[in-house]
């Protein structure tokens, strides 16, 4: 199917020296981050040059990762399936696709990941790898503004599904692909800027790519990029060597699905054997009707996150050889497994969340059960990212809240952060007052929502909207009703709270807000670690 | 995109007076200047040395070196000026490199500050942009802000953007309107609390205030008449830029830093007074000067001006070879400086962060990387080779220093592949081979390799850490380092220019003399330079051409007071409707709005490859008021007999061209030229290499 074989009978003799591992390393991190910075500047919505809602990576002819920039954890190890995906439809070189389908590569709908086939620089009918861009869109059509929808028990409800399509053919503009999308989302010009922003960023990635190959010749980047995954799989394998025999596993829930409040269960079992993290979401709900569904990208994610946390070291480069020290089982009836046609919105955002939650808790647990320390493993933080979408006539306004950090054994818990599989920037207030008609009444640190404990946890943070004309907003928001815990005896963090004036709002919902009806969000606290007394 | 041909120094570029002595050492040169010749003088004061360059305006260069004096750095300043037995008559400027506001930063040991600010908003400074501190690492947390929770005010006002014009909703808000009066009682309440605080310093940041003024200048008013002799910064003075956050961090950080530099510059106005030495004038982030009173209403402006000296240096010298574009590297013992030039000027970018607070006020862009000639060899779990980020510094140092180091060090490897050669060197440091190649030895075992190999593979390493800095450096600002001549100083610069370019796919590499002192020397070149922005945002196509003047005219005339010599230039901010991001458009005063939204387009098509149908927004505007550079003319002296070239810059080094592989000493630095380059002599001093470029 690919060309890699090719590849590797090429035409240069220069053998790769193993010594100049970090010296590759730093040279292919570069052009992930090149791709992030084209990125960040050319494109338009708010979400993604603004909150850096997006992730880039580089892909080897056989779809291995090679590298990736870091921006968004949710991302992280979860573009793979996506450059599987296209790799299954016969790509040429300079072919670019696009796609958001959860079944073949996607995420949630929002996310729309574009990949570059890169040609060989000499010999063009040969493929030398993939470049992969997802960026967050705020509007891909479906029933609600924002497309982040609350209440959608099909997919088809979410927006425009897109499995992996050109929007070029070797290198030819297919306009009318291009045409087909636009008509279906509710702010086509601000697409256009970002699909342009994304297409940018993965010419620069090509181009950095080819001079690679270019300048090295085929064997010595095929030697090269074998060794930089052997050497990260090495590392990642060391530093699980000291925690074989861990075991253990953490019960949690998602309060609803957007159809029913029933709570559902989420249990991660996770291990360490044979230098390799076993983790296990049996016993986790089966698929719910609403959309707290996601793929199996999004566990993978969260896994590979968890392993990253634990390896506790800057040294090491995200990349394929990090999974391969990973080991996921998840059951075929699971809310961690979607499949067609389940809705699956909010679980890339709030699922993720929780999964990292629980394989963060078991594993902590694990290793102080077995009479280690865990120092880099925190309490469970705010568990949220807290989606607030405020859509009016013509417009739409998606953000996302920090929250608390659990605290862990070298320090209290930061306040105000994002924490797990997100990290954007907030919207500043006057931006936000200048881009939409709308007002912030408030936005205030949630002083003392951390728990308490020897180190207390991170506090939430309050922010008060207050629109200028009437809008519909949907809330997805989590940790409303089952606080974050804390750990070795320090308090839970507080819930989260939502409130429209008075009234209590439940954690995900759908609700027309009058001009001048304040919208209020507490984020929660994360746990604290410790006994305050100790 | 095409780089026009870079011509070289002229072989004899103007004729100057004789020079009645000289040494043989480019850096430790005494010129003599002709009777009667002004002279600019720069100090920079570093962590160790203090440094002073003083440049006459005949050409003549004089430098000297002496050791920091932390308690009191005007004696360190004031040792300088003694040991390079300056002319005070003679001395027309003295400029002046500080890290005070710096230090201030990194200790937290400035000013108690009170906040003043919007009621509902007071926690600005705590909840920052939410981003974590480190994606992995969730232990890790941000510094803490400049003050305490108990010293922010709420003040009772609230303005916002107006969005409805009668009953018709338009796409874009339509100027301000005040929904919360600022009342006389709210002034006088918040006022007293502020008095009662007993602090002496004050910030007020209200929201929206870099667009509507109005509010902070009444509660500055009071405050002042309430607080005489207190110190009140304002933030539509300090920063009149959108984004609360970064305007309040950079506000409260004007105030904290305020009084330290007011009375550091008194103590050294006095210092120099009695030693006949006019006013020092004082470098600020963004590589101009100021004046010592200025200086104090400018103190956040001071905060990330370390580096500036260096690459304001390395342009000028960069505008005498008629070069346009370069990537600059400073290379030191524990960190590498990138910066970049263009169009002969050190590129100014508003944003910074220093010790977690940021600075949104303009700066000599610099990224620093913690990779130097002190990075320390280190073998992780999986078996790979690293350099940095710890560093060996100066206490013990490389393992060739023989000071009881150990562990090998970028240096060491240059030492065992002969880069650096053993023996004494100008700045009292001994190189000992047989240490380096003993550290060395230890790693090159652990990796089951030749000491070669290990050394070839640390110095490879390091260059990439490097190379990563100065690629994004480049790209981010859409220029491509292949049209670009990299700049290389510092002591380890000349050393790994060469495996730099190789790894950017540079072919031209400038190594300046002075390369020991070129901060100061940036000092004493370095012209006046005032820095302001203004806000408009306003959408182009609602923008008429006489707002955009006269907003222009504003601007220009806030910052020129009476500076009359002074010339100025403007930027405006542009970016399509809904953009983040911001490209900064040369605006004249004979633009029209037309004018500037076609430079626009043409600019975004440069940068980012594409324009959109979609209307620019006008966010705001920025303009530089300089004056002249302080003029620099330096050439190697004739030496009447052609000398064998035995690898040693003497200073007397003309004509010379050698072929790499070799080494060239410089006084205070080894050049390395790698094979397949070229370096050869500037008659204005320092070396050009250029990579011999194969079909």
């Amino acid at each position: 199917m690919t060309q890699s074989t090719s590849v590797n009978s090429a035409n240069s003799t220069t053998r790769f020296d193993a010594l100049g591992i970090t010296v590759f390393a730093q040279s292919v991190a570069m052009i992930a981050e090149e791709m992030g910075v084209r990125l960040e500047r050319a494109a338009v919505s708010p979400n993604v040059r603004e909150r850096r809602d997006a992730s880039c990576a580089v892909f080897d002819a056989d779809g291995r990762m090679v590298a990736q920039a870091a921006h968004i954890p949710v991302h992280l190890g979860a573009m793979p399936e996506s450059v599987a995906a296209v790799r299954a439809r016969s790509p040429r070189p300079r072919d670019v696709f696009v796609l958001n389908d959860p079944a073949h590569g996607g995420s949630h709908l929002p996310d729309i990941t574009m990949v570059e086939v890169v040609g060989h620089p000499t010999h063009s009918d040969q493929i030398i790898g993939y470049m992969a861009v997802r960026a967050h869109h705020a509007d891909v059509g479906g029933m609600s503004p924002g497309s982040m929808p609350f209440g959608a028990t099909e997919l088809v409800q979410e927006g425009l599904i897109i499995p992996p399509v050109r929007i070029e053919i070797g290198g030819v503009p297919q306009d009318e692909m291009l045409a087909l999308m636009l008509a279906n989302v509710r702010t086509p010009q601000e697409r256009v800027g970002d699909l342009r922003a994304q297409r940018s960023a993965c010419a620069a990635g090509a181009d950095s790519w080819q001079r690679l190959f270019h300048t090295h010749g085929d064997a010595w980047c095929v030697q090269a990029i074998s060794a930089l995954l052997d050497y990260t799989e090495r590392t990642t394998r060391a530093a699980l060597h000291a925690l074989n025999g861990v075991s253990g596993t953490c019960a949690d829930a998602l309060e609803g699905d957007g159809v029913t409040n029933d709570a559902i269960a989420v249990v991660a079992t996770v291990s360490v054997a044979d230098d390799t993290l076993f983790v296990d979401l049996t016993g986790s709900s089966g698929a719910v009707a609403g959309n707290v569904n996601a793929p199996s990208a999004v566990a993978r994610a969260a896994a590979l996150f968890v392993l990253r946390v634990l390896l506790d070291s800057d040294d090491v480069p995200v990349n394929d050889g990090l999974a391969r020290a990973l080991r996921l089982t998840i059951p075929e009836d699971c809310v961690a497994n979607a499949k067609r046609p389940s809705a699956v919105a909010a679980g890339n955002v709030e699922l993720s969340q929780r999964l990292t939650d629980a394989m963060l808790q078991a594993l902590g647990d694990g290793i102080r059960a077995h009479g280690l320390s865990a120092d880099a493993l925190p309490a469970q933080g705010q568990g949220t990212m807290n989606n607030v979408t405020l859509g009016g006539r013509g417009w739409t306004f998606y953000e996302t809240l920090g929250g608390g950090q659990g605290a862990s054994a070298r320090a209290p818990g930061p306040s105000a952060v994002h924490v797990g599989m997100s990290n954007t920037r907030n919207t500043p207030v006057e931006s936000l007052e200048w881009a939409y008609p709308m007002r912030i009444a408030a936005y205030a640190r949630r002083w003392g929502s951390g728990g308490s404990g020897a180190h207390v946890g991170g506090d939430g943070v309050h922010r008060v909207y207050v629109p200028l004309e009437p809008v519909v907003m949907t809330l997805l928001t989590e940790r409303r009703a089952f606080p974050p815990h804390g750990i070795l005896g320090g308090g839970d963090g507080r819930s989260g709270e939502n409130h429209c004036g008075a009234r209590v709002l439940p954690a995900k919902g759908r609700w027309s807000l009058a001009a001048g009806e304040p919208l209020t969000i507490d984020t929660p606290g994360g746990g604290g670690y410790g006994r305050a007394s100790d | 995109m095409g780089s026009a041909p870079v011509r070289l120094a002229p072989r004899h570029p103007r004729p100057l007076p004789p020079l009645p002595d000289h040494t043989r050492d480019v850096i430790q040169a005494v010129t003599h200047s002709a009777p009667g010749a002004l002279i600019s003088v720069g100090v920079d004061v570093g962590g160790t040395f203090t440094d002073l360059v003083a440049v006459s305006n005949d050409g003549a260069v004089r430098s000297a070196k002496v050791l920091t004096t932390p308690g009191d750095r005007a004696i360190g300043v004031a040792r300088s000026v003694e040991h390079a037995a300056l002319n005070a008559a003679a001395v027309a400027r003295f400029v002046h490199g500080t890290t005070v506001v710096t230090n201030l930063l990194l200790e937290r040991a400035g000013t108690r500050v009170v906040l003043l600010t919007s009621e509902g908003f007071t926690d600005l400074l705590w909840l920052r942009r939410q981003e974590r501190a480190s994606l992995y690492d969730l232990t890790r947390d941000h510094p803490e802000p400049l003050i305490t929770r108990a010293d922010v005010i709420g003040v009772n006002e609230r303005v916002a953007p107006r969005w409805f014009d009668g009953h018709t909703r338009r796409d874009a808000p339509d100027g301000i309107e005040v929904l919360h009066a600022l009342t006389d009682e709210e002034i006088e309440r918040a006022v007293a609390q502020a008095r009662a605080s007993g602090a002496t310093a004050f910030a007020v940041v209200l929201l929206h205030a870099h667009v509507f003024p109005t509010h902070e200048q009444q509660l500055a008013r009071a405050l002042h008449a309430a607080c005489p002799g207190a110190t009140i910064a304002v933030s539509h003075e300090v920063l009149p830029e959108i984004r609360e956050y970064e305007r309040t961090a950079t506000t409260v950080a004007e105030a904290y830093a305020r009084p330290a530099v007011a009375s550091y510059m008194h103590g050294l106005s006095q210092t120099l007074a009695a030693r006949g030495l006019p006013e020092p004038r004082v470098m600020t982030s963004a590589g101009g000067t100021l004046s010592a009173r200025d200086a104090a209403l400018h103190a956040a402006s001071l905060a990330l001006s370390g580096p500036a000296g260096g690459i304001t240096a390395a342009a000028a010298l960069c505008r005498g070879l008629d070069v346009g574009d370069a990537l600059t590297i400073d290379i030191g013992g524990t960190s590498a400086d990138v910066g970049l030039i263009v169009d002969g000027e050190p590129l100014v970018e508003r944003g910074g962060v220093l010790a977690g607070v940021p600075i949104a006020l303009p700066r000599v862009l610099v990224e620093t990387v913690a990779a130097g000639g002190g990075s320390l060899a280190r073998i992780d779990v999986g078996g790979a080779l690293h350099a940095g980020p710890e560093s060996a510094g100066a206490e013990p140092g490389p393992a060739c220093y023989a000071q009881g180091g150990t562990r090998a060090t970028v240096t060491d490897a240059h030492v065992v592949l002969g880069h650096i050669a053993a023996g004494t060197w100008s700045s009292a440091v001994t190189i000992d081979a047989s240490r380096a190649h003993a550290a060395l030895e230890r790693v090159a075992t652990s990796l089951l390799r030749s000491v070669e190999d290990a050394a070839k593979a640390l110095i490879a390493t390091a260059d990439a850490t490097m190379a990563r800095a100065l690629r994004r450096v480049s790209v981010e600002r859409g220029r491509d380092p292949r049209d670009m001549v990299l700049v290389a100083f510092g002591g380890g610069g000349p050393l790994h220019a060469c495996g730099l370019a190789e790894a950017l796919g540079m072919w031209r590499i400038f190594i300046p003399p002075f390369a020991g002192v070129l901060s100061a020397l940036g000092l004493a070149l370095a012209p006046e330079r005032r820095d302001g922005v203004s806000s408009i945002m306003q959408r182009s196509d609602l923008l008429l051409d006489h707002a955009l003047q006269q907003a222009r005219g504003t601007l220009v005339r806030r910052l020129r007071q009476d500076h009359d010599a002074l010339t100025d230039r403007v930027w405006a901010r542009v970016r399509y409707l809904g953009q983040g991001h911001e490209l900064e458009v040369p605006l004249f005063d004979t633009d029209t709005v037309a004018h500037l939204t076609a430079r626009f387009h043409e600019l975004h098509l440069s940068r980012a490859g594409f324009v959109l149908d979609r209307v620019p927004e006008v966010v705001g505007l920025r303009a530089t008021l300089e004056g002249s550079w302080w003029p620099l003319r330096v050439q190697r002296e004739a030496r009447e007999h052609a000398l064998d070239f035995a690898g040693v810059d003497d200073g007397l080094a003309l004509d010379v061209r050698c072929d790499g592989p070799c080494t060239v000493r410089l006084p205070d630095a080894t050049l390395r030229v790698a094979s397949g380059w070229c370096a050869t002599s500037l008659d204005s001093g320092g070396w050009w290499i250029e990579r011999e470029r194969t079909a």
